[in-house]
C-alpha cells in the first residue's frame, strides 16, 4: 500500500475538498493556509500547544478497558478512547486550542464559531476565555432548545450567542450564518471551525490538531496489547473526532476502520443524518463532499437526535476514505443510539453523549457474539450530560414520578 | 453575439434578480417590468438552498422562490423566454456552483448558451475555474470575475487576465445588502483594476438608493452599479403585496436609471 499523502498542496482529498467560496474569503483562506503551513514548523507553536493539551485539557486522555461492555457483547475486547473527560466534555477543545493559537500568531482580535450540539461552542468559548478574545457562537434556534445547559454554559464562559432562524435552523444554517459574519468581518475575525469540513485548510487543520487522539490511542494500545488495534469506531457528523483516531492508523492496513453516521429515523427515510449512506457528491460550505441533496442540488435538511451529528454534509476526506474503501460508513438510527446510550452507562458507568452513543450501538448491533479475540477501539468522544434532557424526553422518563 | 461586448462606456446599470420569486408566475411579470426599463444588465438568480455569499434578504427570496421545489429546468426556462436575440439588455446568470454541477455542466451549457450573455458562479474561485471556463468560453458565454477589497494587486492580475464582459467589484467587504459604502476605497481599488483590464467594471453590493449610484458615478471612477437586495427588499417592505410591489419597483428603477 502505498503510504497515505492528503490532502493535495490544494486541499484535495482524491477529487474532494478543494476551495469553494467567493472572492471575498479566498484571499483568507490562502493566507490562513499560508499562516498554518508556517506554524507547522514552528517550535514555539508545538510546545505551547502541548502544555495546554497536558495541563488545561488533561491529556493524554485515557484508554479504558470496557469490561463489562465486552463482556455484554461476547465479542471484542473494547476499549474507550476516553476523550469524554477532556476539560469541556468533549475532543473539541483540542481543535480549539490549535486554532485559537494560530488566531494569536496572525493577529486577530475577534472570534467567530458555529456550533450544533453546543460542544464546539462551549470549546471555542472557552479558548477565547483563556486568551481574552471577543466570542461570537452561531447557533441554530433548534439547537439552541435542545442544548441549553451548553447555551449557558457558554454565556458564562463570555460568550455572546447568535441564534440562528434561518432554513432547518442547526448546524448547516449556524454555518451559513458564521461564513456570512466572516465575510463582513474579514479583517479582525478569525473564524473557528470545529469540523473536519468546510473550505481547505480547515479539513487538513481540524485533522491534524484532532490526530493527538489517535496518536495517543496508539501508543496506549502498544502498551497494553502488544499490537494494534484490529478495529477502530467512531461516530461521524462532520467528522473530527474520527479523522483525529482515524488518521495515523491509515497506513496500518490490518486495523480495519469504520465510522458511523446518524440514519435519524432510517437511512432510507428523509430524516436521515447519514450523509454518506444516503447522499451523493456536492458542494456545500466551501468544498465537495457527500452531501444530503435533491436533483437539484438543493441541500436537504438533516435529522438527527443528537445535534452533533445533525449535518447534511460531512468532511471531505471521509468521502476520499469511504471511495477508496479504506473505512466503511454505516448508518445508526435515533433508537438504536439511544439503546447504546442507556447500556453503555448502566455497564460502564460512564453516561457518554449520544454522538458517541451511535458508535457504541453500531459496536453492539455489529459484533455481538462475534470477532472474539478482535481488539476494537471506540473514540469515545463526548460526555452525556447536555444530552440528558433530550434523553429523558425521548426515553419517555419523568423526573416527577 | 454577446451583448456583453456593446456595453456602453459609462453609467451602466444592471439588475439582479432571484428567478422564482416571489412565485414562479409573479417571477415572470417582475422580469418583464425590469426589462421594460431596458437596463444595460439583468442578472438571473438561481435560486440555492444555502446562498453563504448572499445576504438575509437574498436568500428569503430564494427561499421563498424554492417553497414550491421550483427547478434548476425552470428557471432556466423562465429566461429562455425573454428571449435576449430581441433586447440588447445583456443577460447573466449568477448561481451557485452546486447547482451546475447537479444539472450537469454540458448539459447546462447547452441550455444557457442561447439565452444568456454571461454567468456568475460566485462560489467558484479562480483556483477552479479552468474547466468552467473553457466550455463556456467555447460557447461565447463570458465568466464574470468578482473582485473584493480583500484581492491584492497580484491575485488581481492573475484573475483579470483576459477578463471579458464586466468585472463585479464587492464594494463592501460584506455580503450583498450591507450598508457600508466606503468611496475612496472603492475608487482607489476601481483605479487599480482599471489598469489591469479594459473591460467595465461595476460596483455591486450594498447600493441601496439613487444617491448610491449618483455617488457612486461621481465619486469612483466605476463603469457602473449592479442592484440586487434593494430590489427584493421592496416586496417586503410592501408587505408582500405583489401589485404594490410591481409599482414600487417602476418607480425604484427609474429612479436608479441616472
Amino acid at each position: 500500500m502505498k503510504k497515505y499523502k492528503q490532502p493535495s498542496t490544494i486541499g484535495r482529498f482524491g477529487e474532494f475538498g478543494g476551495m469553494y467560496v467567493s472572492e471575498t474569503l479566498m484571499p483568507l483562506l490562502l493566507n490562513l493556509d499560508k499562516s498554518y503551513k508556517k506554524i507547522q514548523k514552528d517550535k514555539k507553536f508545538k510546545k505551547e500547544l502541548n502544555d495546554l493539551f497536558k495541563n488545561y485539557v488533561g491529556r493524554p486522555s485515557s484508554l479504558h478497558y470496557a469490561k463489562n461492555l465486552s463482556k455484554y457483547i461476547n465479542g471484542p475486547k473494547v476499549y474507550f478512547k476516553r476523550d469524554e473527560l477532556n476539560h469541556t466534555g468533549a475532543h473539541k477543545i483540542n481543535n480549539c486550542l490549535g486554532q485559537i493559537l494560530l488566531a494569536k500568531k496572525m493577529g486577530k482580535t475577534r472570534i467567530i464559531a458555529e456550533t450544533g450540539a453546543g460542544q464546539h461552542g462551549v470549546a471555542t468559548a472557552t479558548v477565547c476565555a483563556l486568551f481574552g478574545l471577543p466570542c461570537y457562537i452561531y447557533m441554530g434556534s433548534k439547537d439552541i432548545e435542545r442544548q441549553k445547559p451548553n447555551v449557558f454554559r457558554m454565556k458564562l464562559l463570555g460568550a455572546t450567542i447568535i441564534p440562528v432562524e434561518s432554513g432547518s435552523k442547526s448546524l448547516k444554517d449556524a454555518m451559513n450564518e458564521a461564513l456570512r459574519d466572516w465575510i463582513k468581518n474579514v479583517r479582525d475575525t478569525f473564524y473557528i471551525i470545529g469540523s473536519t469540513a468546510g473550505p481547505h485548510p480547515y479539513p487538513k487543520m481540524v485533522r491534524d490538531f484532532q490526530s493527538v487522539i489517535g496518536k495517543e490511542a496508539r501508543e496506549q494500545i502498544l502498551k497494553v496489547e502488544k499490537k494494534l488495534p484490529d478495529y477502530l469506531i467512531a461516530c461521524v457528523g462532520g467528522g473530527s473526532n474520527a479523522m483525529g483516531l482515524f488518521y495515523p492508523f491509515l497506513n496500518d492496513k490490518n486495523v480495519k476502520i469504520i465510522g458511523v453516521e446518524a440514519a435519524g429515523k432510517g437511512a432510507k427515510t428523509e430524516e436521515t443524518a447519514a450523509t454518506m449512506t444516503s447522499g451523493t457528491p456536492g458542494i456545500l460550505h466551501g468544498s465537495y463532499s457527500y452531501v444530503l441533496q435533491d436533483n437539484d442540488g438543493q441541500i436537504k435538511e438533516a435529522h438527527s437526535i443528537s445535534a452533533g451529528l445533525d449535518y447534511p454534509g460531512v468532511g471531505p476526506e471521509h468521502s476520499y476514505l469511504k471511495d477508496i474503501k479504506r473505512v466503511k460508513y454505516f448508518g445508526i438510527t435515533d433508537k438504536e443510539a439511544l439503546e447504546a446510550f442507556q447500556i453503555c452507562s448502566k455497564l460502564e458507568g460512564i453516561i457518554p453523549a449520544l454522538e458517541p452513543s451511535h458508535a457504541l450501538a453500531y459496536l453492539i448491533k455489529a459484533f455481538k457474539n462475534k470477532q472474539k479475540n478482535k481488539v476494537v477501539i471506540l473514540n469515545l468522544c463526548g460526555r452525556g450530560d447536555k444530552d440528558l434532557f433530550t434523553a429523558a424526553k425521548a426515553i419517555g422518563f419523568d423526573a416527577d414520578e | 453575439m454577446n451583448n456583453l461586448d456593446s456595453l456602453p462606456k459609462k453609467k451602466i446599470l444592471s439588475l439582479f434578480m432571484t428567478c422564482g420569486f416571489p412565485t414562479l408566475n409573479q417571477s415572470k411579470k417582475v422580469f418583464n417590468e425590469m426589462l421594460s426599463h431596458q437596463p444595460d444588465i439583468i442578472e438571473f438568480g438561481l435560486p440555492f438552498s444555502d446562498p453563504m455569499a448572499d445576504g438575509p434578504i437574498i436568500q428569503e427570496a430564494n427561499k421563498l422562490a424554492l417553497r414550491s421545489k421550483l427547478s434548476t429546468q425552470q428557471s432556466l426556462n423562465l429566461i429562455k423566454e425573454f428571449n435576449k436575440s430581441k433586447n440588447n439588455t445583456s443577460f447573466v446568470i449568477m448561481c451557485y456552483l452546486n447547482t451546475v454541477r447537479k444539472f450537469g455542466l454540458n448539459k447546462f451549457i447547452k441550455n444557457i448558451k442561447s439565452i444568456v450573455d454571461g454567468i456568475i458562479i460566485v462560489d467558484l474561485p479562480f483556483e477552479e475555474e479552468d474547466a468552467i471556463k473553457r466550455s463556456l468560453s467555447k460557447n461565447n458565454i463570458h465568466l464574470i470575475k468578482l473582485i473584493s477589497p480583500m484581492t491584492d494587486k497580484k491575485r488581481s492580475q492573475k484573475l483579470l487576465k483576459n477578463s471579458k464582459g464586466f468585472i463585479y467589484y464587492i464594494s463592501a467587504t460584506g455580503i450583498t445588502g450591507s450598508n457600508k459604502l466606503d468611496y475612496k476605497e472603492i475608487n482607489k481599488n476601481v483605479k487599480s483594476i482599471k489598469k489591469m483590464s479594459s473591460v467595465p467594471v461595476l460596483v455591486g453590493f450594498g447600493i441601496k438608493s439613487k444617491k448610491d449610484v449618483i455617488d457612486i458615478s461621481k465619486k469612483t471612477n466605476a463603469d457602473g452599479v449592479i442592484i440586487g437586495s434593494a430590489l427584493i427588499q421592496k416586496y417586503f417592505d410592501i408587505k408582500m403585496d405583489f401589485n404594490k410591489y410591481l409599482k414600487s419597483l417602476k418607480k425604484f428603477i427609474q429612479e436608479v436609471k441616472i
